[in-house]
């Protein structure tokens, strides 16, 4: 169902029209009803398995609190956000840098055909059919940091378009959160920066919902998200030194073997036993390291 | 009229095939022809016939001289009939004994008058051997021909040589097999022990092995090697490689002392440059590999119809062409190494370098290695750059012929259970496996996790019962299969 929402006219989202500058128009299809303040949940297209388990368990934690995950709808991290919080049973919207009723990008396509449908919203502030391009996504991110309270930054290279996003909530006076990654890992600079810089670091789901309810999208912290079966992203304590090593760093055997004096095939069977257990996933470049449990 | 019948041969695929020189001098205009689907090169021999037999003092008979070479439709390629055209036309004229004809010649004439050897004598020596008949050649290919057992070899270093008819026969020593391998060794590759240990199953079980990993790694470096690990090739193998090397004018030397023969075709090998073809038909890299090792580095780059033409050496050890010109077949039976970049750029899950390729182009890039190929890979696993610290201080590395016997040994055991048949089929495979309760549950929860098929679990067992044959376990345990579980398919 598409709607169009007019500055100044009723149902233009109230949140919205308090940043610099609001959208004269806001394009959209779904539920209108979805465009209350939200929780923003983005990060990098080239995710590593962290970033997208990352941007699973926190866009699990916020539909189980009942608070609306916006997201790009851009590949890696956004789309396991959307997709997480849909199968959590939650309200997500995605903004586009393209008309809201273009497929872009086409692995989104059944995510956005969901969200049509009236589980969540599709907006934008471009006509209908209008083509994605390159300047659309800066103004993209405008709107995803007015539509949220706080914006989740789950993986960020350096540079990275996230920061714009970043800069935008800060203007309109947003929070920004950060999860932070491994300081040896280049796809982690963004996020580990930006807390530096000041955003507040998000390392379990309580210190989720302790920024949520700091910035109003909860009542309380007690009580919201702790029902839901979802597990939290802090892995039960082990000793086990092939386990400790591969959760901290994504490794491949043969440098895990290395750094652990370990014969190959002994670490071999240890690292099939942790799979066979998921405990840990080998990940499609071929490393083996954390991953939600199944 | 005087006519003269001289035995010859021919190279059709990786054998020769007979061929009867006949030659005729009669009266009438003098001119020289050559018939019976000669090549171009084949036809020169005219030139070079007549400028041999004036510089070695015999006379070209002033008359009309015609050769057949027989049987006429076969098609005759390069310059071996240089000599049994000379020895039938001398023959003929009464310039050498008849006597002399009762050999199977096969040599390129130089204009002095020498003797040189051409492509394919191993070919050529067997066949005259089957023959029963002595064999006519250059005495710059007696080595070669040494390799052939029981040929009587005549050697011949000019035209000149025959005028008392065919030379002795001079003892050919068959070069001995050399033991130990002489290519890299294992010990200059330090670290990286996972992948030793693929290597070392891969070896053990002929078995198909992918490598992925950054630029630099060293999987080219870990590939040479395989050749090393393996038993050294036994004297009938050596010469079944050799004839190929032979037939497509590369040196047989280390091969026929027993050094498996280690081809890396670049990527943009042609169909034919890789399987074999061209005309007349070469053999092809996967050919030359025959009993070695055929390494494919950088393998998503490699031309799709190439890739899909090694369905059959893979399957069935050999290749058949099919031609205008008839059917060849050339042996390929070898050990398959495969590299390639995680993705496009080389980078992706590197912790140093930033990955730039777009996550479509890495998929479309992955998709580019099609079904049969994947198929026959039996074992993936990644490599990684080392610490270069590693290579530096350089600690103790296993040297290749302590594997080399660990994988002789497992090769025994897998013989010792499956005679020389090995299991292939599904069934076969599961009997030898002989898998009990818990090693069964773990192959069925490997399935499930991994979401294998049904050819993914026949791979694993595959894997599994090569590393309880290193292990010389004659039933395949959970740990066996735990670690095979860890060489599936990188999806």
């Amino acid at each position: 169902m598409r709607f169009v929402l007019r500055r100044g006219e009723p149902g233009y989202p109230a949140h919205l029209e308090l940043t610099p500058r609001p959208p004269r128009v806001l394009y959209g299809f779904g539920d209108p009803g979805a465009l209350r303040p939200a929780l923003a949940i983005i990060g990098s297209r080239k995710a590593t398995p962290y970033g997208l388990d990352c941007a699973a368990v926190f866009a699990r934690c916020a539909a189980d609190a009942g608070v609306p995950v916006v997201s790009g709808a851009a590949m890696g991290c956004d789309l396991a956000a959307h997709r997480a919080t849909l199968d959590a049973g939650g309200t997500t919207v995605a903004v586009l840098g393209c008309g809201a009723d273009v497929d872009y990008p086409a692995r989104a396509r059944d995510v956005l055909a969901t969200l049509r449908e009236g589980r969540g919203a599709v907006v934008s502030e471009f006509p209908w059919g209008m083509p994605p391009a390159r300047g659309h996504f800066p103004a993209r991110n405008r709107i995803i940091a007015g539509l949220a309270y706080a914006v989740l930054v789950v993986e960020a290279a350096l540079p990275s378009g996230t920061f714009s996003t970043a800069d935008h909530a800060l203007e309109a006076g947003r929070d920004v959160l950060a999860v932070p990654g491994s300081v040896f890992f280049h796809g982690s600079a963004g996020c580990n920066r930006l807390i530096r810089q000041g955003a507040a670091p998000i390392s379990c789901i309580e210190d989720l919902l302790d920024s949520l309810a700091g910035c109003g999208l909860i009542e309380t912290v007690r009580g919201a998200g702790r029902d839901a079966s979802g597990p939290t992203p802090l892995s039960p304590a082990s000793s086990d030194p092939v386990l400790c090593a591969l959760l901290a760093q994504p490794t491949a055997p043969d440098a895990l073997a290395t750094a652990l004096s370990m014969d190959a095939s002994e670490l071999l069977r240890a690292v099939a036993l942790l799979e066979a257990d998921g405990r840990i996933a080998r990940y499609p470049d071929g490393r083996y390291g954390p991953c939600l449990p199944r | 009229m005087t006519q003269a019948v001289v035995a010859s041969s021919t190279i059709v695929g990786v054998e020769a095939i007979g061929v009867e020189v006949q030659v005729d001098v009669s009266a009438g205009l003098p001119a020289f022809t050559i018939v019976g689907l000669g090549d171009a090169a084949v036809l020169e021999a005219r030139d070079r016939v007549r400028a041999a037999m004036r510089a070695c003092g015999y006379d070209f008979p002033n008359a009309r001289v015609t050769v057949n070479l027989a049987p006429a439709p076969v098609r005759k390629h390069g310059t071996g009939f240089d000599l049994p055209i000379a020895l039938g036309v001398l023959a003929a004229t009464g310039q050498v004994p008849r006597a002399a004809t009762e050999a199977v010649a096969v040599g390129e004439l130089a204009l002095d008058g020498g003797v040189r050897p051409v492509p394919g004598l191993l070919a050529h020596a067997i066949a005259a051997q089957r023959a029963g008949r002595p064999l006519l050649i250059a005495t710059e290919a007696l080595p070669v021909v040494g390799a052939v057992p029981d040929v009587s070899a005549r050697p011949l270093a000019r035209l000149s040589g025959l005028r008392q008819g065919l030379p002795d026969e001079t003892s050919t020593r068959a070069p001995c097999l050399r033991t130990a391998g002489a290519g890299p060794d294992l010990a200059e590759v330090h670290d990286q022990p996972a992948a030793k240990r693929a290597l070392e199953i891969a070896a053990a079980g002929g078995l198909g092995v992918l490598f992925v990993g950054p630029p630099g790694a060293g999987k080219t470096m870990l590939a040479r090697r395989l050749p090393g690990i393996l038993p050294p090739l036994t004297a009938e193998e050596a010469l079944q490689t050799a004839v190929v090397h032979s037939v497509a004018g590369l040196d047989v030397e280390s091969v026929l002392a027993g050094e498996r023969p280690f081809c890396a075709p670049h990527h943009t090998a042609s169909t034919a440059g890789l399987v074999g073809g061209g005309s007349p038909p070469r053999p092809g890299e996967a050919s030359l590999a025959h009993n070695g090792v055929l390494f494919l580095d950088e393998v998503p780059e490699f031309s799709p119809a190439a890739l899909q033409a090694l369905r059959q050496p893979l399957e069935d050890g050999f290749l058949t062409l099919v031609r205008a010109e008839g059917r060849v077949r050339y042996p390929a039976r070898f050990a398959l190494v495969a590299a390639m970049n995680p993705c496009p750029c080389g980078f992706l899950g590197d912790l140093q370098r930033p990955c730039t390729c777009p996550p479509a182009l890495v998929d479309r890039y992955r998709a580019r290695i099609g079904g049969p190929l994947m198929d026959r890979i039996d074992m993936t696993l990644r490599v990684d750059r080392i610490d270069p610290r590693c290579l530096l201080t350089g600690g103790a590395d296993e040297p290749s012929a302590t594997v080399r016997r660990r994988v002789a040994a497992a090769r025994e055991c897998t013989r010792a259970r499956e005679g020389d048949r090995t299991a292939t089929s599904g069934a076969a495979l599961l009997r030898a496996c002989a898998l009990d309760a818990t090693s069964r549950s773990a192959v069925e929860r490997a399935a499930r996790t991994h979401r294998l098929s049904g050819r993914g679990v026949t791979r694993l067992l595959r894997v599994a019962r090569t590393i309880a044959d290193l292990d010389g376990s004659d039933a395949v345990t959970i740990r066996h299969i735990l670690e095979a579980s860890c060489y599936r398919a990188i999806s």
